[in-house]
């Protein structure tokens, strides 16, 4: 392997980390949108929220990804590779974000939201200045566990030709007959933005440490 | 199993010691010591456990009395000292300085019988399936055998009507019944209690003990760990006390007086020390007198009582 | 509609893709949760070699894409010189890959598992393979239940990744038939309908041996 072939795997390397952060600034608060809609218990969302975490959790990432990028021109939107990515992975990580957020709303203190339904606190403020605060940080390692899940299915998208980390290596090891050494530093650039991922939940959670229960 | 257990009288109507005790000894543990970390919890300590005897241990939370009794069955290994049950060495191979392998140590486990505090009863089988399941995987005997006794067994510990159902649905005392009842399945050699009502509903000790005492009455041989002082009065044929680790007083109790009073056919006195009657020939130079009680003391090397003695 | 019809027409090539994965999926899951059940001793093995070694392992399959391991199967066994077909090739890695996660799944529930029931074992008389098969065993399993019910989910979806080296299961199918007939939508609608259906039937499995497992906790 030479110095081209690790930069070539390299720039899979970019596409990764592109898709996924698109993927997941779009998909957790997607995902918040949707919890919250189960929590609230709105008459005909509910339903439908229902309906499409079960969907989407049991769909292959490949198979959505197909979907999205050859039935959806049927219908007169033509998305290229890269937004077709996008969509296809925001959409399932939002299903998966969606129960993560759910659990933290679910285990939230009944008390401390009376509280702020007594002293006549309107519902957004309730929620953005009681609610949220304390719900992303009990949410943070389910997120970010998620989060390490979906970089790990980003190699689906390279049936709609994106050249990520693994289709990068696989063209590397398909030039040199010799899959082993282009494979094996995939694995070192996943499990290194995978380490970044982890670090920064462990900043943060320092930062912020859990408060006590009242 | 031997269930007939009547001690005999002496002719001389001498007061009885435990030397006397002709039956086969069946634990003999001699000079355990152990340690966790720099707290030690046993120091040399010796006991022996005769065929038919039933021996409470009691003393103070803290003072070992459940790491010896674990130590019987080398659920903990002691850092010096030896055991013996049935006259063959637990732990290490007779007759070498090897450790045993899982194996022969599982082997030898399979004499020992132990109901524990927490029951400790396998989750996943039913009540019938728990006392089944040691003499039919670990003694390898006929299934149809196995479950004849078992069903005998439950129906005696008074659990009959629950024989099918699972242990998450049982009391305590209940739960605690199919223990007793699985280790009697092991037909083993002695049976060993560490607290077994401790962790019971006090509503729910008697029937517990009233199994007990039903065993202990039928001769088995029994190492009993509990707080239940008017339970080891009553029942216990030997009662040793501990504290930090030591063996401080080993006393025959009044009990098996009584018991071997009774056969000759004399009214017995349930009064315990302090008061010395004189009922009979055998009460006259009872135990309670305070001059014979110090020949029922287990001769114990004076060493041991020393305080603060560093282990073997 | 049309379009749901050819669907229809071609239902002999929906029906080799779906038992494909339906292959894939019993052989994998039943495969890696013995193989798991036989790991997860050694990953919590008193020796110190024997349990670094299935970490090292355990650790390594759980930071590697699915995909990626999938080449290097695909690969790695042609120059080992064995041959095999694509379907083998994938169910080995679906194999490989997830009698990690199951191991480390069963550790999970064998370390929550109260130690004295495994003592009263010992205090028996059991050891060795036999403790293992009838004293910590089944109830690891029936802990760990709602857990082995979304990694044999897992396994469904891991699956439509043979497409990318063509084994014969739902997504490659589908995927043939749709651009063949010029009709995407349907094919993958259909598609993701049957992967849905396929997972409704593992959740209601898993509740109903949730029930069994229910009487027989800890």
């Amino acid at each position: 392997m030479n110095a081209f072939d690790y930069w070539s795997i390299s720039r899979g390397a970019l596409a990764t980390v592109i898709l996924s952060l698109a993927s997941i600034a779009l998909g957790v608060p997607l995902g918040l949108g949707l919890a919250l809609i189960r929590w609230a218990k709105v008459p005909l969302l509910n339903r439908f929220v229902i309906g499409y975490v079960s969907l989407i959790r049991s769909c292959p990432a490949v198979t959505l990804t197909l979907l999205i990028f050859f039935a959806l021109p049927q219908f007169g939107i033509s998305l290229d590779p890269t937004p077709a990515a996008i969509l296809a992975l925001t959409i399932s990580t939002a299903a998966f974000n969606c129960e993560v957020w759910r659990s933290a709303l679910v285990n939230f203190p009944r008390e401390q939201y009376d509280a702020a339904l007594s002293f006549a606190m309107p519902r957004a403020l309730r929620f953005r200045r009681i609610v949220l605060p304390q719900i992303w940080r009990a949410s943070l390692p389910g997120l970010v566990n998620e989060m390490t899940l979906q970089i790990k299915s980003t190699p689906a998208v390279a049936v709609i030709g994106i050249v990520e980390i693994t289709r990068a290596a696989l063209r590397v090891g398909a030039r040199t007959y010799d899959p082993l050494p282009p494979f094996i530093f995939a694995l070192v650039l996943y499990g290194l933005i995978v380490y970044v991922l982890i670090k920064t939940q462990r900043v943060i959670e320092r930062r912020q440490p859990v408060e006590r229960r009242a | 199993m031997n269930f007939s257990g009547d001690l005999p009288l002496r002719a001389d109507n001498a007061p009885l010691s435990i030397d006397d005790n002709t039956a086969p000894v069946v634990l003999q543990l001699n000079g355990i010591s152990k340690s966790f970390g720099s707290n030690h919890v046993l120091r040399d300590v010796s006991l022996k456990v005769h065929q038919g005897e039933t021996v409470c241990l009691l003393g103070p939370s803290g003072c070992g009395k459940s790491t010896l009794l674990r130590c019987i069955n080398w659920l903990e290994v002691p850092d010096g000292g030896t055991v013996h049950v049935s006259n063959q060495r637990m732990g290490v191979r007779d007759g070498s300085a090897h450790k045993m392998t899982d194996a022969e140590l599982a082997r030898s486990r399979a004499r020992i019988g132990m109901v524990f505090q927490h029951f400790a009863l396998w989750p996943h089988l039913s009540v019938l399936h728990n006392v089944m399941e040691a003499p039919i995987h670990v003694l390898k005997r006929p299934r149809d055998e196995v479950r004849a006794e078992a069903e005998s067994l439950l129906n005696r510990v008074g659990l009959a009507d629950k024989i099918n159902a699972f242990p998450s649905r049982l009391s305590g005392g209940q739960k605690q019944r199919v223990g007793i009842a699985r280790a009697l399945a092991m037909k083993p050699d002695v049976l060993l209690f560490d607290e077994p009502t401790s962790a019971l509903d006090p509503e729910l000790v008697g029937e517990v003990l009233g199994v007990m005492r039903g065993l202990a009455e039928e001769g088995a041989t029994m190492v009993i760990v509990t707080h239940e002082m008017e339970f080891a009065r009553q029942v216990a044929s030997r009662i040793v006390f501990m504290d930090a680790g030591e063996v401080i007083r080993n006393r025959t109790s009044g009990a098996v007086l009584r018991r071997a009073a009774n056969a000759a056919g004399t009214a017995v006195s349930r009064a315990l020390p302090g008061t010395s009657r004189s009922a009979s020939g055998v009460m006259k130079t009872a135990p309670h007198d305070r001059g014979a009680a110090a020949c029922l003391i287990q001769r114990v090397p004076p060493i041991a009582r020393a305080p603060c003695r560093p282990p073997a | 509609m049309g379009d749901f019809l050819i669907v229809w027409q071609q239902r002999g090539d929906v029906l080799e893709g779906l038992a494909g994965t339906l292959g894939l999926l019993v052989v994998s899951a039943i495969a890696s949760l013995v193989l798991g059940a036989l790991l997860t001793p050694a990953l919590m093995s008193r020796r110190a070699a024997v349990a670094r070694l299935a970490t090292l392992y355990v650790d390594a399959m759980r930071c590697a894409p699915f995909l990626l391991f999938v080449y290097l199967i695909y690969f790695a066994l042609p120059s080992a010189g064995i041959r095999m077909s694509n379907w083998w090739s994938g169910a080995i890695a679906l194999i490989l890959y997830n009698t990690a996660y199951m191991a480390e799944l069963l550790r999970g529930a064998w370390r929550e598992l109260p130690s004295s029931m495994i003592e009263s074992g010992r205090a028996y008389g059991f050891s060795g393979f036999t403790l293992l098969r009838r004293i910590i065993l089944p109830p690891v399993f029936t802990s760990a239940m709602p857990m082995i019910g979304n990694q044999v989910v897992q396994i469904v979806k891991d699956s439509a990744f043979l497409t990318i080296i063509a084994v014969t299961e739902l997504t490659h199918q589908m995927n043939g038939i749709q651009a063949t007939y010029f009709i995407p939508f349907a094919a993958f609608i259909t598609a993701i309908a049957l992967y849905w259906a396929i997972c409704l039937v593992i959740e209601s499995m898993t509740g109903l041996l949730s029930k069994f497992a229910e009487e027989r906790r800890a």
